[in-house]
Formats: structure tokens, C-alpha cells, sequence
């Protein structure tokens, strides 16, 4: 078997449940295999971490020293200021460690420690580098093979999973607190189409003001 | 066509196959008096009393009766199923209608009714719309081929390719582009959309903006004022020597484009002008190029797709984490391998690259193994100024280029075929012999069947003129600005000056009426990625092209000047940056504001973030204002100044 093989087959064979009523495709993309969370309990990815759920997930190690901190300042920034009220109700946060020979649940705790991330809601995994590696190029690979495979590529991207809703959607880390959180907001249950006119009423009286305050559109 | 039962897969592809059947507009005799009609329609529709004429986009889908979602293959298959060659006629995709819009189209938006928010229409006053066009997002099935199953696709119209808009300069209209797409969908894909007329002179609120996208159950009207750039100096229409031909318009959702467009959202849009009046009477003015649509001037979509097996009466198309970089059929006009007969006289046809990421080099070969000559037109829908002829080399297509090129068949004898050739390979999977000397048959993309001109049929037209247009006047830019395309930063991401898109974010401002020449550089120190670089709104033009060479270290060793082939000395919308390259184009900006696009338009890297968001603004006070926010953000992002002091006392830069 190819070493691209590998990563193309979800962790068990699916094709007998996908896309049935009820069920969510998410789950034919979506490896189940065996993690460890930083409090050293065993999770299955697919079941226990993602299904039925909105997950927000994103690569790190903790020996990182340039992006990883940076990107979880960032994540607690958000889990802060903007979603605490959502966060291990609704919304959940997961890292998945991208060095799993170095990173055993106490090496991921520290790490969470000492960024101040051991907060609620969120959960750092580390696996086995197989099934570390499917769920990269599962997650943010866009075919770009040789350079997914390499642990120093990592894209730092952030995925947000919504397994009901069947969406999913990349955004970037560090853009500003608003896109991230309207990526979020993308990733939420589609809402009734009522609700969604008064919210394209309300985007409209926003486009309007600006024209008149600025002379320009500035909402996007 | 009937409607397939509600939900029920074999009602859905017994509609789909007819639908398939009805749109391989075969042309005989018969289709031709229908074909000439819709050629003419262009010409007709100038009075609003034909809209009544218009078929209802009810008619062509987006029903209640939508096809059950795919049941996508579990695994990446090696290969998609064997498709016998040259089985399928090419089909021609149909001329949109116009019709009546209810309710009526407004220069605000009609959020009330259902309308996306958006800014007023800024060219409304002035170039009203004349015609009237509903173009409705929805799932529909498709064959590829015979030997394939229906395929589930997301279609404007229920057809794929998209039906074609032929417009004319002079005769704004409007398309009222409505979401109709399910909320259960086929991941990666998204049910929002936001279309753009690839490269049409639009103001902002009608360009397809990728944060502009809106969901199922709203509508969007997208006006096309239909003018040539440069209306503010010219006066009237614009600027004639401005005219673009061939445009395509496709979806646009910022991070989706790549699986909406896989999935089929895209089509052509033409414009005709007296020089090129879609007809080829001898009327002053007129080029008398190839020009009945349909007939004699043909557009060749093309689009490649990995089919999953064929299961319960479906063969899907591949998608699974994203769209797949490894496919395996060529498609044209929505078949794989097609066949069409043409007449031994000149034809045009109006290629374009759909994506989302094969590039396509392509070559006309005979049935002698020889390549024969196509002399291009039109390159990105602007008329080159004097024809060129490929017949030594292969055309390269990068995604989102167009060709407009002229086929002469009289030089084949009747009862022969020609090859359009690919360079890359196909699967084909059904033991077939080579169609000529040398030619592989996974490298045909298409055959053309020369037969005698029946006397009904349009005799040849003229040769083709040595100029065909002129150039507009040299640009003299008031200001030059570099876009660094990389794939660099810690964390490592396709980047444009350093930074990923955000629709939110606006990271370069342009005066209107100002012109600028812009630097494209391709500096990814490792890697070898090719971006097709794409720019909104106006033409640009090359000015030129420098390679550099580096040494193992990444050290410059030389830069080398490119000379450009003649497909680059016309206007274009598309630059091909390989890894290394830098091009300068110069650029100017004209009649309308808002908000525009540069981006590289291989889909995926574009949906990883490789856009820009640029403004073109009203006044030197709100150029002033934007560009110091520029650089303030970007020193905050810990990023070098775009524009320097000058920005800061806010002087022009």
C-alpha cells in the first residue's frame, strides 16, 4: 500500500453508514481513531471530541517555541473575551499535538499551564503519529502532499467543526477577533430564514449608516 | 422536461439524461434555423416587448423536486470509471432568456423582498438595466458521458455548463442570481454564493465581492451596466478599444470557490459590439469573424473531475477533505471525450478554463499525427491586435484564462478528424487505439468530424483581418506597488505582502480615475508553485517579465528579462506568475468604487486565504484615511509600511 493510501481512508470503513438520514457526513471525514487528552484520558476523535458537537480545532506541539504560543495566546484571548459564554457548552476547543513521540499528556498539560489554556471546554490530545498524520491531511490538506506530511509546515490553520450541522470551515488564527468569531458564527446551525432576513435587514441598516456617517462602506 | 419525483434518485436521472439528451444541441439543418434565432436573439432583444419570450427559470429547475444529496465514495478511487471515447455529441450550452423579474428589480437593495444587502446600484442612474435575466442556484444531476450514471452538481438553471448570457455593449441588463441550494450539502461545499462576471467592467455591489456571499432562500441582482471601461474620459459607452468578448461568470464564496465551482456554479457570459455584432453579415464596422453562437462560434468549457464508481444509479464527482489536485477526465461543455462535426470553413471557439486548479496546454493535431495551426483572437476576451497563429507549440490555459481562436477546416478533407490535444493525459479505461501517429488517446480531449458545407449551411466568412483592434492609450502610472505572492511566514501559508485574506481587511486603496503599475513578484524562496494571478475590474497590461535565478542557497545569481510571447502583449485579467517571476503590469482604475480582488485563481490556494482585498475610493480624503489605517495595521501585525511617511501626513503616495 502507498503511503498516500494511508492517509485517504477514514479510520474505519464507513461506507455502510454515510450519508443516511441522521447521519452526519462528518462522520465518513472525520477519523475515530484512539487520543489521550492532556489529563490523560483516553478519547476516540470522531466520537468523543467531534460528534454532535462544534469544535474548534488546531495543530500545535509543546516544544514550539515561535507560532504555537502565539496562536494560543490568541485562542485564550478568545476564549476570554468573546466565548466564554459559549465554550464547554455549545463551542469546544481542541489542539492536536503535531509531535506525538514528544508530547505525552503531562508534556501537554505543562504546556497549557504555562499558557494559561487549562481553561474549560478546551482539550490538547496527543495519538499516534499515523492517525496525528490522517487527521492533518484530513483537516488542512489541500492536496499538497509532500509538504502536509512535513511537521514544520504546519498551516496553523484553526478548523471549526460543526458535526451536526455538517459544515466546516478553516480560518486563520490571527486575523482579527471578528472574522475569527464570524467564522465561528459560519460554522453555527443554519438559522430559519426568518431570522436570517432580519439579520440581512440589519447588515443593510449597517451599509446604509456608513454611507451616511463616512460617505464610504465600511463594514465588509 | 419533466419534473423528477420528489426525492426519488431514478425520477432525478431520468430527468437529468433528458435534460443531457435536450442540451446536445446538435446542428443540423433543423437546429440551425433554432440556432441562428438564438444567435440572433442578441440582435432581437433590444426591445423589452420580447422579454415576454423569455423562458421562466422555474422551468429549468430549482423545484421543490430537488436530487437527493450524493452518497460520495468513502475512498479516493485510483481511477474514475472507463468512459468509452467520442460517444458523446458536444454539447452547446444554451443562450439565457430574458424575462420578467418579480419583484422588479431596485437601484437599492430590496431586502424587504428577500435581496442581499448591498450597496446601491452606483451605475443605475445612468445605464438603467434594459434586460432582464433570473438565473437560480440549485442541485441538479448531469451526465458526463453515456457510460456514466447521472452525477450530482450544484447548477445555475439546472444545466451545466451554466446557460450562456449573450449581452450586448450599450444594453445594460441584470441577473438576478438566487440561492436556492440545499442546507444538507456535500462536504467541503457551502450553500452561499456570491457570483462574479469574470472580468466585467462591475461596480463593486454587483463584482461578486467573496465576502458579499448570501444564503439559501435570498437573491442577489447583479447589474452589468455592459460599457467599456473608461466611460469617465470617453464619454457614452467608454472607450472602444476597451471591449472584452468572452467573460465567464462563477461563484466566488470566500473559501469555498474551488468545491462550488467543482460542483458546477460557472458558465459564459459574451458581449457583442458592431465590431464583433454576433452575426456575419457584411455590415460596416464588423470583423465578419466566425460568429454564430452556437453554430460557428463555439464555446469550449473546460472542467476536470475524479468520478467516484458508479453506485445506485450515480457516479459522483470526488470530493472529500477538499477538492482533489489529481483528476482524471477532461471535460468539455459538461462531457467527457465529446465529438463534433464541424463544416470544412472557420470556426471560433471561446475556451475557458473553469479550474478549480488543472492548467491546460493545449494543440490542434490531425488525423496525420501533425499539429495544425489555430490562429488565436482573443486572449482573456480582449481582442489581440494582431492575430497569432499556434503551430508549434501547445497553448497553455492557465485556470480562469480565456482563448477566443480560429480553427480553419477547409484546410481538412471531408471525412477526416482533427484532435484537440491535452498534454496531460487522461484515464480513459477503454482499450482504444491511437487516433493518429503519436497521439495517446488519454491526451484527446475532443474530435472534430470534418464534413462538406451543406448549401444551407453559413458559408465561410472573410480571412481573418491583420489588426483587430487598437490598443488603448499607453498608461502612465501615477504610482507603483508591488504584490508579493509567497508561500512563506511562520505559520507557513500561501500569503500575498505578508498576509492571508480577510474580507474585513483592506490592504491597498486606489484613487478612481488614478492608474498605477504593478509588480507582481512570485518570491517563494523554496517550492515551485505557479500562480494564475487575477486582477478585478479593469484590464491590465504587461509591460514586462524578469526571471531570477538562484543558487541552491537561495542567493540571487541573476535576473533575466522574459521576453513575452504574444498572448501577453494584449490586455489581460490573468498573469501566470511561476515561482520566480516577476511581472510589472500597469493598471488603471476607472468610473466606478468599492471593493475589489487580487488573487491567485488556482482555486485552492485562493480558498486557502491567497486574496486581497483592494478599494478603489472617491476621494483623496478616503484614500488618505484607508491607507494610513493600512499601514498603522500593519505595523501592529509587525509588518514593514506599504506606504511610509507619506501616508502618515497624509499625502498621496
Amino acid at each position: 500500500m502507498k503511503r498516500r493510501e494511508l492517509f485517504t481512508g477514514p479510520a474505519q470503513p464507513l461506507a455502510s453508514t454515510c450519508c443516511k438520514p441522521g447521519v452526519s457526513r462528518m462522520a465518513t471525514l472525520i477519523p475515530n481513531a484512539l487520543f489521550r487528552t492532556h489529563e490523560n484520558e483516553e478519547v476516540r476523535f470522531y466520537d468523543d471530541i467531534i460528534k454532535g458537537k462544534q469544535v474548534m480545532v488546531m495543530m500545535m506541539y509543546a516544544n514550539c517555541e515561535n507560532f504555537c504560543p502565539l496562536a494560543t495566546k490568541r485562542m485564550v484571548d478568545l476564549h476570554h473575551q468573546a466565548l466564554a459564554h459559549r465554550i464547554g457548552k455549545d463551542l469546544f476547543m481542541v489542539n492536536v499535538s503535531l509531535k506525538p513521540e514528544e508530547d505525552d499528556p503531562a508534556a501537554l498539560e505543562a504546556y497549557a499551564q504555562m499558557h494559561h489554556a487549562l481553561l474549560p471546554g478546551w482539550t490538547f490530545l496527543t495519538g499516534d503519529r499515523y492517525d496525528v498524520d490522517t487527521l492533518r491531511y484530513r483537516f488542512f490538506s489541500h492536496d499538497h502532499i509532500g509538504l502536509d506530511e512535513d511537521p514544520e509546515q504546519h498551516a496553523g490553520l484553526m478548523k471549526i467543526i460543526n458535526d451536526p450541522a455538517g459544515r466546516w470551515f478553516h480560518a486563520d488564527v490571527f486575523a482579527s477577533t471578528r472574522t475569527v468569531l464570524e467564522h465561528i458564527q459560519w460554522s453555527d446551525p443554519p438559522k430559519p430564514l426568518a431570522e436570517r432576513l432580519e439579520e440581512n435587514r440589519k447588515l443593510q441598516e449597517r451599509i446604509d449608516r456608513d454611507r451616511a456617517v463616512y460617505g464610504f462602506r465600511k463594514i465588509a | 422536461m419533466s419534473q423528477p419525483e420528489p426525492g426519488g434518485e431514478s425520477g432525478g436521472a431520468q430527468s437529468a439524461h433528458e435534460a443531457g439528451d435536450a442540451q446536445s444541441l446538435r446542428i443540423d439543418r433543423r437546429t440551425l434555423v433554432k440556432g441562428t434565432v438564438i444567435a440572433g436573439a442578441a440582435a432581437v432583444i433590444t426591445s423589452k416587448k420580447t422579454a415576454v419570450f423569455g423562458q421562466s427559470a422555474q422551468s429549468f429547475g430549482g423545484s421543490p423536486s430537488t436530487p437527493a444529496p450524493p452518497a460520495l465514495c468513502a475512498t479516493r478511487p485510483a481511477n474514475s470509471p472507463a468512459t468509452t471515447p467520442f460517444v458523446d455529441d458536444l454539447p452547446i450550452p444554451l443562450p439565457a432568456l430574458p424575462t420578467l423579474l418579480s419583484p422588479f428589480p431596485t437601484k437599492a437593495a430590496n431586502t424587504n423582498a428577500g435581496e442581499a444587502a448591498r450597496d446601491a446600484h452606483q451605475a443605475w442612474d445612468a445605464f438603467p438595466p434594459l434586460l432582464f435575466y433570473h438565473s437560480i442556484a440549485a442541485p441538479s444531476l448531469h451526465k458526463f458521458h453515456r457510460d456514466l450514471s447521472p452525477t450530482y452538481l450544484w447548477t445555475f438553471n439546472g444545466r451545466y455548463p451554466g446557460q450562456t448570457f449573450l449581452g450586448h455593449y450599450g444594453l445594460p441588463s441584470l441577473v438576478r442570481f438566487r440561492n436556492s441550494l440545499p442546507i444538507d450539502h456535500p462536504v467541503p461545499a457551502i450553500p452561499e454564493i456570491s457570483i462574479h462576471m469574470h472580468n466585467g467592467h462591475t461596480p463593486s455591489e454587483s463584482d461578486g465581492f467573496a465576502g458579499d456571499f448570501f444564503g439559501a432562500g435570498l437573491w442577489k441582482d447583479n447589474h452589468y451596466p455592459n460599457v467599456y471601461a473608461g466611460v469617465d474620459q470617453f464619454g457614452g459607452l467608454g472607450d472602444p478599444r476597451e471591449a472584452m468578448r468572452s467573460f465567464w461568470y462563477h461563484d466566488h464564496r470566500a473559501e469555498f470557490t474551488a468545491p462550488n465551482n467543482y460542483l458546477g456554479l460557472n458558465g459564459q457570459f459574451i458581449l457583442y459590439d458592431s465590431k464583433d455584432p454576433g452575426h456575419e453579415l457584411p455590415l460596416p464596422g464588423s470583423l465578419r469573424l466566425p460568429a454564430y453562437y452556437g453554430v460557428t462560434d463555439i464555446p469550449l468549457q473546460l472542467h476536470a473531475i475524479l468520478f467516484c464508481p458508479t453506485a445506485n444509479g450515480r457516479t459522483e464527482a470526488f470530493i472529500e477533505a477538499a477538492v482533489p489536485a489529481q483528476v482524471d477526465k477532461w471535460i468539455i461543455n459538461g462531457k467527457i471525450q465529446p465529438k463534433l462535426t464541424v463544416r470544412r470553413r472557420k470556426y471560433r471557439f471561446r475556451i475557458l478554463n473553469t479550474g478549480p486548479a488543472k492548467e491546460w496546454n493545449i494543440s490542434l493535431i490531425g488525423s496525420d499525427g501533425l499539429q495544425k495551426p489555430m490562429t488565436v483572437v482573443a486572449v482573456d476576451g480582449n481582442f489581440v491586435q494582431n492575430p497569432f497563429v499556434v503551430n508549434n507549440r501547445t497553448l497553455n490555459i492557465p485556470v480562469a484564462t480565456r482563448y477566443d481562436i480560429i480553427i480553419d477546416f477547409s484546410q481538412f478533407a471531408a471525412g477526416t478528424s482533427v484532435y484537440l490535444r491535452e498534454a496531460q493525459a487522461q484515464f480513459v479505461g477503454v482499450p482504444t487505439a491511437d487516433p493518429a501517429p503519436n497521439l495517446p488517446i488519454g491526451n484527446v480531449a475532443m474530435r472534430f468530424d470534418v464534413v462538406n458545407r451543406e448549401l444551407w449551411f453559413p458559408a465561410d466568412t472573410p480571412s481573418i483581418p491583420n489588426q483587430l483592434t487598437a490598443m488603448p492609450d499607453p498608461i502612465v502610472p501615477d504610482n507603483t506597488f508591488t504584490w508579493r505572492f509567497t508561500r512563506d511566514g511562520d505559520p507557513l501559508r500561501f500569503r500575498i505582502n505578508g498576509q492571508v485574506f480577510d474580507h474585513n481587511r483592506v490592504d491597498h486603496a486606489v484613487l478612481k480615475g488614478s492608474s498605477e503599475e504593478w509588480v507582481l513578484a512570485n518570491d517563494v524562496i523554496a517550492g515551485n508553485w505557479t500562480h494564475p494571478v487575477h486582477i478585478h475590474f479593469e484590464e491590465g497590461r504587461i509591460v514586462s517579465r524578469s526571471h531570477t535565478n538562484r543558487d541552491t542557497d537561495g542567493n540571487i545569481v541573476s535576473v533575466d528579462n522574459v521576453p513575452l510571447l504574444p498572448e501577453e502583449l494584449g490586455r489581460r485579467d490573468v498573469y501566470r506568475l511561476p515561482a520566480q517571476d516577476r511581472l510589472v503590469i500597469r493598471m488603471r482604475f476607472r468610473d466606478f468604487v468599492g471593493r475589489y480582488l487580487i488573487h491567485c485563481h488556482q482555486m485552492n490556494h485562493e480558498d486557502d486565504f491567497m486574496m486581497v482585498r483592494w478599494d478603489i475610493v472617491e476621494t483623496v480624503e478616503e484614500l488618505t484615511r484607508k491607507r494610513r489605517e493600512i499601514d498603522e495595521r500593519r505595523m501592529l501585525a509587525g509588518l514593514p509600511p506599504q506606504y511610509g511617511e507619506d501616508a502618515k501626513k497624509g499625502r498621496l503616495v
